[in-house]
């Protein structure tokens, strides 16, 4: 599929789900995978506009591309916000995830998510352009495309 | 799709109605309902989900934030959620402070 270059604002994340989900259905996820992925990315779209672009008081695109091989769907987001690696980011623990809601904190959860949806995980820093990328295992059946 | 939140209080029920992809974009559309049911203070939160297609961590942001608006005798049941949404329930622990059901049960919801 063609790059997606969308403005880093929260209406985006709809059309970034979008391009997701028809990356999903190309590779031949099944509908539990592309919804973890979709979550996934757009669990780290939501913090390159909450984090990266709005307190930096900055404008900027997101450009969303993906590739398909015989094994891996891979998911790419690429911002020219602050430097900021989610890997770095707290993540809620097992205490935290089983205290009742009423002593919750409200942070790490969309990061938790995003890890967990996912097979594979990087990001890296280049020409001051974070790169985050999603990798998930394509099912064996899958036809090559 | 586009996020709906629609609510109302009756007989001491706060029920919301969710329909759509809850994003971070249409999590403060969820907060208000959220604030309108507080303010009439009840003794149920109950969330329809049954057409709620999609839940980013910013739907369980507010869940947080509902709980701990709400007195803390008042339960909170999520009803018809779909498949990929107690998985994120669960997977996150919100299952332990919620009470999940298929359908809409008034001898549950009402009367407990």
């Amino acid at each position: 599929m063609e790059p997606l270059t969308v403005p880093g604002m929260l209406p985006a994340l709809e059309e970034i789900g979008r391009y997701v989900m028809a990356a999903a259905a190309e590779a031949g996820l099944d509908k539990r995978a592309s919804y973890r992925l979709r979550l996934a990315v757009d669990e780290i779209a939501t913090n390159i506009v909450v984090y990266g672009y709005q307190p930096s008081g900055t404008e900027g695109d997101i450009i969303v591309s993906s590739t398909i091989d015989d094994h891996v769907l891979k998911i790419a987001l690429e911002d020219t916000g602050p430097e900021f690696d989610p890997r770095q980011h707290a993540m809620p623990d097992e205490d935290e995830l089983t205290r009742p809601l009423e002593d919750r904190q409200m942070g790490g959860l969309g990061v938790y998510l995003a890890f967990e949806g996912v097979d594979d995980f990087h990001y890296e820093r280049v020409d001051g352009r974070n790169r985050n990328i999603f990798v998930v295992n394509r099912p064996s059946a899958a036809p090559a495309t | 799709m586009a996020f709906t939140a629609t609510s109302d209080v009756t007989n001491g029920i706060g029920k919301i109605t969710l329909a759509g992809e809850l994003d971070a974009a249409a999590a403060p559309t969820f907060r208000t309902e959220v604030e309108k049911v507080a303010a009439e203070q009840p003794r149920r939160l109950v969330l329809m989900m049954q057409d709620l297609e999609y839940m980013a961590s910013a739907g369980l942001r507010v869940l947080i934030y509902a709980r701990q608006r709400m007195a803390q005798n008042v339960d909170i049941f999520v009803v018809g959620a779909q498949e990929p949404i107690r998985e994120t329930l669960e997977k996150t622990g919100f299952h332990h402070s919620v009470t999940q059901l298929e359908t809409y049960d008034p001898a549950v919801i009402e009367n407990t």
